[in-house]
């Protein structure tokens, strides 16, 4: 029933090619087999964990989740190619909600920081455009389990809207799972000002500021309001790109993701947004813990950007930033966590999740927060986030937990297609382990 | 002497002096002789003279008795007053010019200027001199603001010169004035670099003088001299005067008394207002301290995101601020008070009166106006108390001193009085009933009138009539009245005055008719319940001692030494033994005295305390082999491409928070590092994390081979600067080159010292003595390896080229530090360097971090190189656990060597492993004990122990929260019951907190992203 022929010659494939300075790893050709992973842990995300369990895609597609002794339904005369997973792991491919990854290659090297458009207000600009999908970094986040991500552009009021990109394929239009994620908004803090180093302004104008800062932004969104009720009752109305860029988020189709740190900032913003009929989304949220009633009341959920952050204060407890998820939770505030917006670290994702698990997060809810929630936070949970039968098939294979160091990944796939897990670094490693190799004369 | 000549030159004071004009007419002649009579007169603090007299002849006191002033002196009465001797402002800076930048003969640096002296400059400025006698100060010394080495300063009289009479100078001289101050455009740009730049001008000094008695003995060595320098010079002749610190804050304080002690200096600290933040340190060598009563204004509580703002260590130093004195003097320092921080002249009456609330006696006081400045400007025989002989410098105040109502009189400044206020109220002030005399008293109310100061007001019945053109003099009050209540003229002129109990006046109405009045006083109202601020919110604060450091995490006093027994845990040993489960520690002062498997344990006494680790791990102390955490003001000297000189060890700050947040992370031991922008950087410090002790110097690992950093690459280039690099190196050619001069002239200077140390003292005085260069000689410790080189190095090429430079000069390297290539050349490194410090896996920040690997410290470790994981940041440092455990994710390392990454290796790698980074009996008891397998994130540090000592445990730290919470909310509701009003804010230099907080950032960014 195996075909056994198509199966080493898909396995080969992974072998093939060398790598250097970009991801030059050929993709594998599309999917032409169902894959049936068998005698698995199936950790859904979506639902409980099966163990024995099988999983089998076609067409990039999860076909079935199927608990132990269940027999996958697969079409006739298809010759799948089946692993006999011996009781490894399988995970949804985890999301980096929020990062840079693919606009960046080298932070202090202009020519190759991709971030930041000119100007205050840009919402035309979106990520989806301009991630390389040959940069360096992208196989580094996906050796470790990292298989999709929320790529954000930054800098200035609305830097523009964030992308969803899964981390394999040939081109960016392969990557992206979602162009217009949604726009983002650097909501303004109200800002202390510096009397001693700022001496010609008045110590009032902080407060004025944000208060002006906030107006522009509100007043985009009125603008591209107005603009899009004329253009849909009168078509010949020309068109405004940044305000098109607001149409999605003013019907409510996708979020807008507020970034806001402090509390009066959390607040503020999510009152803005609400009040505005938007979906907003908190991204940073280190204060979110103080004004939980406000975002569960509302459903609002929050990017938590990053774990691994120094306390506010100095009288802050040492641990703000790693109770903050299980100081959610308890308090029934929707959330994802992220890395903290670098490129070169989105690796290190279950690690920020895990630590939020030694600080008495749940290790389930920690690993959905890194999976399933991120994906239903980018508005993308109908294809990624979870083991379920529809979804894309964007998994890792690994022989232990993710959050736990030594755990090695041992087969990824993304949307069906077979991931090459090498990286520039491990080919870098290889090739001058070879050198001390020869020098040893082994 | 010099009071001789004081003496004569105040008999011609105001008629003649040497380069005066002649008189135009006939001369006026001011017997200078007078009597302030029947005052209650306070010699001294303690002493007090009641119905006494004081008698004045040409600026001087010619007696004190007690009674009335014989005959040939003008009296002044003083009945009612209380003279004090006049207080002495031992701190005013005033502006100096800088010296001609045409000038050669000029210090290399412009924060060197030793030569000037105050009196070159503006001397006081009027409005500072009125606004200083207005308080009751005489006389004050004036010191040059500006540079780390300022000048001299010279105190004087506060009166005001004119054409003839310049101000009048009691000592010029009286002390050597430096401060840490730094620059933004060059070097010294931290406070390190101030430190090294102002000891070796204190070396070059000595040096200087040196050259010159060497000179003298033997002119023929004047052609080789050293060319005369007015800096040297000065430096030479104000060796002998105390040299006074002007700081920005306790640590700084500390800092320049560890200077003062090196040169043998006698010093005075002219200080920040914050010393009860570090009293215990600052009091230990008795060294007096000039304190302004700075203190903080109430910080911002006014908003939710105000008060997120705010931290306990702001509330808690704008409280205790006013304690500062009565603490002080309370540790037996002998303070001096100081006007001259930003704010404090202008309500400098109030801050004493909180002082004193705080406990300060009015003795304590006085003593710290007058007494204590005299005696730390040495002319306690001419000012400071009111004796015969002395200079005629009084105060003459209405009352008690600084006693709410008590105003300051009249000052006398070497003879001459100075009127600050006059009597205001000579029985006019009250409410007056016209008796007698009103214009048509007998049909109509005559009005009532209401004197208070300048301000009248006149009611007839209930209405208020319209008074104006108020003239309001000593002894009468004129104005005009104008409303319909007063009648048929409607507006009258009148005139008052007091005649015995009663008011007298003129009326005059708009026809010309005048009439006398006469008016009785009525009882003043009751006085209205004081309504101003609730009782609490002024209440003083507690007086109790100050945890340490001051903040939410600090402790009364540091933690002993425990004994006891952990039993149960697994060990990761970090030495040959690995891993042990079921193991137990002892540990006894401060030392692992057994550390092995449970069933070894030799016997313990039962009341040791014994804690059960069952299912727990236990660690030696993580050490951090490359930190900035807690280097105040600047940690990089990036002013110069050399730096050797600078020192972190001098500006260890053991207040960072951040060393508590590393605690919890199970870190004990920090090696300081200097930053990178050099390719000779500064000189490394290596720390135990003891946070909470009194002195930064205890933090110090004593016996800890010495360090330096260095520095290759893109940072040294300063390639990712903005705009043109004008600085040598520019390139990694020239990174080499010059690292290759230096060790030359390193080279050089260690022959040249060796050879004159190898001659006979009698040979030395043929010979110019030997100046001391602070960078060489660092550099001559690298080359005699007892100074370890801790390497910034990212590429292949340029790890190469130090390790050849090394082979060069023979010497081996301590470690490469980041050494994010490293793996592609180990056995260069494995053969030249100690060692190698790396992160586990960052990279791609930069172009030399591009080909950066995770497995890097793997392939180190397997090429024979000694590997350690550092953090570089103040968040990765309480993360190197796990940091270490990547190893195992990225190299196969086995887990027990992986933990060697944090513990056993940087500890050889600081020279240090035979006193901790193991599990060791006999070895300092550093341990960390952790919930799970260490190298986890499931793993929590649940309690860290250095030298034996408790500094962080779950217990604890659950304790300290629940303290904070309450403290804040005490104070914040303190704060909240000021009510509005200025709030300081962040950076406010005029605000008593800020000014004295550091504010350079941190060296990396919170989320530790950033410029490595």
């Amino acid at each position: 029933m195996f075909a056994t022929q198509a199966r080493i010659a898909w396995l080969l494939l992974a072998s093939t090619g060398y790598l250097f300075a970009q991801d030059l790893v050929p993709k594998s050709s599309p999917q032409a087999n169902p894959v049936v992973l068998t005698n698995a842990v199936l950790h859904t995300m979506s639902g409980s964990v099966l163990v024995g369990g099988t999983l089998w895609f076609l067409d990039g597609v999860i076909r079935g989740v199927l608990a132990e002794g269940l027999k996958p339904d697969l079409p006739p005369r298809s010759e799948p190619i089946v692993i006999d997973l011996k009781g490894k792991h399988v995970f949804p491919g985890m999301i980096s909600a929020h990062t840079t990854l693919g606009l960046v290659e080298i932070s202090s090297v202009r020519q190759t920081v991709d971030t930041d458009e000119l100007g205050e207000m840009s919402p035309e600009a979106f990520a989806a455009v301009a991630v390389n999908p040959d940069s360096a970094a992208i196989p580094v986040a996906r050796s470790n389990g990292i298989l999709a991500a929320g790529v954000f552009p930054i800098g200035g009021l609305m830097p523009g809207r964030a992308s969803v990109m899964q981390l394999d394929g040939w081109t960016n239009k392969d990557l992206t799972v979602k162009a217009n994620a949604g726009p983002i908004i650097a909501w303004p803090q109200q800002i202390v000002i510096d009397v001693s180093r700022w001496p010609l302004l008045r110590p009032d104008t902080g407060a004025e500021n944000t208060k002006k800062a906030r107006k522009s932004i509100d007043d985009a969104f009125t603008a591209a309001q107005a603009w899009l009720e004329a253009h849909t009752a009168d078509p010949k109305v020309p068109l405004d790109i940044r305000h098109e860029a607001l149409v999605q988020a003013l019907r409510g189709e996708v979020p807008v993701f507020l970034l806001a740190e402090d509390l009066e900032q959390i607040e503020s913003a999510v009152l803005w947004a609400t009040g505005r009929k938007l979906r907003p989304v908190i991204v940073g949220g280190r204060a979110a813990g103080q004004c939980a009633s406000l975002l569960r009341d509302r459903h609002v959920p929050v990017i938590i950007d990053g774990i691994h952050r120094l306390p506010q204060r100095d009288d802050s407890a040492y641990d703000e930033s790693f109770t903050l998820p299980k100081r959610l939770f308890d308090q029934g505030v929707m959330f994802c966590i992220a890395t903290g917006m670098d490129f070169s670290t989105d690796r290190n994702l279950p690690y920020h999740a895990a630590t939020a698990a030694a600080f008495g997060l749940d290790r389930e809810v920690a690993m959905l927060a890194v999976t399933l929630r991120a994906a239903e936070i980018l508005s993308v949970s109908d294809r990624l986030g979870s083991l379920s039968v529809g979804k894309d098939a964007t998994l890792f294979v690994a022989d232990g937990h993710p959050f736990d160091l030594p755990t090695v990944i041992e087969l990824a796939f993304v949307r069906g297609q077979k991931v090459d897990l090498r990286n520039k670094q491990t080919e870098l490693a290889q090739k001058y382990r070879e050198r001390y190799r020869q020098m040893s004369g082994r | 002497m010099r009071f001789e000549a004081f003496l004569v030159l105040t008999f011609f004071l105001g008629q003649n002096s040497a380069q005066g004009p002649p008189v135009n007419g006939p001369r006026a002649v001011d017997p200078g002789w007078f009597a302030l009579q029947n005052a209650r007169v306070v010699l001294k603090p303690g002493t007090v003279l009641e119905a006494a007299s004081i008698l004045v002849r040409n600026g001087l006191i010619l007696d004190v008795l007690v009674g009335a002033a014989p005959n040939g002196a003008f009296v002044i009465d003083c009945t009612g007053m209380t003279i004090y001797a006049g207080f002495v402002e031992p701190f005013c800076p005033t502006d100096v010019p800088a010296l001609d930048p045409a000038t050669s003969d000029k210090h290399w640096s412009p924060m060197v200027q030793p030569q000037r002296s105050a009196l070159d400059g503006a001397m006081v400025p009027l409005a500072d001199r009125t606004a200083l006698r207005n308080l009751g100060f005489t006389a004050a010394a004036i010191a040059a603001s500006g540079g780390i080495l300022k000048g001299t300063a010279s105190l004087v009289q506060l009166d005001e010169p004119s054409d003839s009479a310049p101000t009048r100078i009691i000592r010029k001289g009286t002390y050597q004035l430096a401060s840490l101050q730094t620059r933004s455009d060059g070097y010294p740009d931290s406070e390190m670099g101030a430190i090294a730049l102002l000891r070796q001008t204190l070396l070059d000094g000595l040096w200087y003088e040196r050259c010159q008695l060497a000179v003298a003995a033997n002119p023929a060595l004047s052609i080789t001299a050293p060319q005369p320098s007015a800096a040297l010079m000065a430096m030479v002749s104000q060796r002998q005067l105390p040299l006074w610190f002007d700081v920005q804050d306790e640590l700084q304080a500390l800092r320049a008394l560890r200077i003062a002690a090196e040169f043998e200096r006698s010093a005075v600290i002219v200080g920040s207002g914050m010393e009860f933040r570090r009293l215990a340190a600052l009091a230990k060598g008795k060294t007096p301290i000039v304190v302004p009563l700075f203190v903080p204004e109430p910080p911002d509580v006014s908003t939710a995101a105000a008060i997120e703002r705010v931290s306990l260590r702001q509330l808690q130093s704008w409280e205790q601020a006013c304690s500062n004195s009565k603490r002080l003097l309370d540790a037996g320092v002998l303070i001096a008070w100081t006007t001259a921080r930003p704010l404090v002249r202008k309500d400098f009456g109030k801050r004493v009166r909180e002082a004193m609330a705080c406990g300060l006696t009015a003795d304590q006081v006085l003593a710290a106006l007058t007494t204590a400045p005299a005696q730390l400007l040495g002319v306690q025989d001419m000012l400071g108390t009111i004796e015969k002989g002395k200079l005629a410098n009084l105060t003459v105040m209405t009352g008690e001193l600084f006693a709410e109502k008590t105003e300051v009189r009249d000052v006398y400044v070497g003879g001459i009085r100075h009127k600050v206020s006059d009597k205001k109220d000579a029985g006019l002030d009250g409410t007056w009933s016209w008796t007698d005399g009103w214009p048509g008293q007998a049909s109509i109310t005559a009005p009532v009138l209401t004197i208070l100061g300048n301000k009248i007001t006149t009611k007839v019945g209930e209405e208020e009539c319209k008074s104006s053109g108020v003239v309001r003099e000593p002894t009468t009050v004129e104005c005009r009245l104008e409303g319909k209540a007063l009648g048929v003229d409607q507006v009258y002129w009148l005139r008052a005055y007091r005649e015995g109990d009663a008011l007298a006046g003129t009326c005059i109405a708009p026809d010309g008719r005048s009439f006398a009045l006469r008016a009785i006083r009525l009882p003043p109202p009751p006085a209205k319940p004081d309504e101003a601020t609730p009782k609490d919110a002024t209440k003083p604060p507690s007086q109790d001692p100050l945890p340490t450091p001051l903040g939410g995490y600090g402790t009364l006093s540091y933690p002993a030494a425990m004994e006891f027994v952990i039993q149960g845990a697994t060990l990761w040993t970090s030495d040959d033994r690995g891993i042990i489960s079921n193991g137990a520690v002892h540990v006894r002062d401060g030392r692992i005295l057994f550390a092995g498997a449970s069933k070894d344990l030799p016997k313990v006494s039962p009341d040791v305390l014994v804690i059960d680790a069952t299912g727990k791990h236990v660690t030696p102390g993580i050490i951090d082999c490359h930190s900035h955490t807690g280097i105040s003001r600047g940690v990089n000297e990036s002013g110069q491409a050399v730096t050797a000189e600078v020192r972190v060890q001098d500006v260890i700050d053991p207040d960072d928070v951040n060393w508590y947040r590393q605690l919890a992370g199970g870190v004990t031991l920090v090696n300081q590092l200097h930053g990178s922008a050099n390719a000779i950087g500064g000189q490394s410090s290596v720390v135990k994390v003891r946070y909470g002790v009194a002195h930064p110097d205890e933090m110090r690992m004593q016996d800890a081979p010495q360090g330096i950093k260095w520095a290759l690459g893109e940072n040294p280039r300063r390639a990712n600067n903005n705009g043109q690099n004008q600085r040598y190196p520019n390139t990694r050619m020239g990174v080499a080159a010059l690292l290759r001069d230096r060790l030359a002239a390193a080279t050089t200077y260690r022959e040249e010292h060796a050879a004159y140390e190898r001659l006979k003292s009698s040979a030395r005085t043929a010979l110019l003595p030997l100046r001391t260069d602070l960078e060489l000689q660092a550099l001559t410790e690298v080359l005699a390896d007892t100074r370890r080189i801790h390497c910034h190095s990212y590429r292949q090429d340029e790890i190469f080229m130090l390790c050849a430079l090394a082979k060069e000069y023979g010497f081996k390297i301590g470690t490469f530090q980041h050494v994010l290539e490293g793996y592609k050349v180990a056995d260069a490194i494995a053969a030249s360097a100690l060692g190698a410090s790396a992160f586990s896996d960052w990279w791609g920040y930069k172009p030399e971090a591009y080909d950066a690997i995770p497995e890097n410290g793997a392939i180190m470790h397997d090429a024979g190189v000694l590997v350690s994981f550092n953090s570089d940041s103040n968040e990765h440092a309480r993360r190197l656990n796990t940091e270490a455990g990547k190893a195992v994710k990225y190299g196969k390392v086995a887990p027990a060597e992986a933990l060697c990454f944090v513990t056993r290796n940087p500890a050889l790698q600081l020279g240090i492993f035979s006193r901790t980074g193991s599990l060791t009996s006999g070895k300092d008891a550093d341990l960390a004990l952790w919930s799970d397998d260490p190298l986890s994130y499931a793993a929590r540090c649940e309690a860290t122990w250095v030298d034996g000592r408790l500094l962080f445990s779950l217990a604890a730290d659950a304790a300290a929260r629940a303290g904070i919470a309450s403290e804040r909310q005490r104070l914040i509701g303190k704060a909240l019951a000021l009510g509005k009003g200025h709030t300081a804010r962040e950076g406010d230099k005029k605000d008593a907190y800020w000014a004295a907080e550091d504010l350079t950032l941190d060296y990396c960014c919170s989320s530790c992203e950033g410029g490595r």
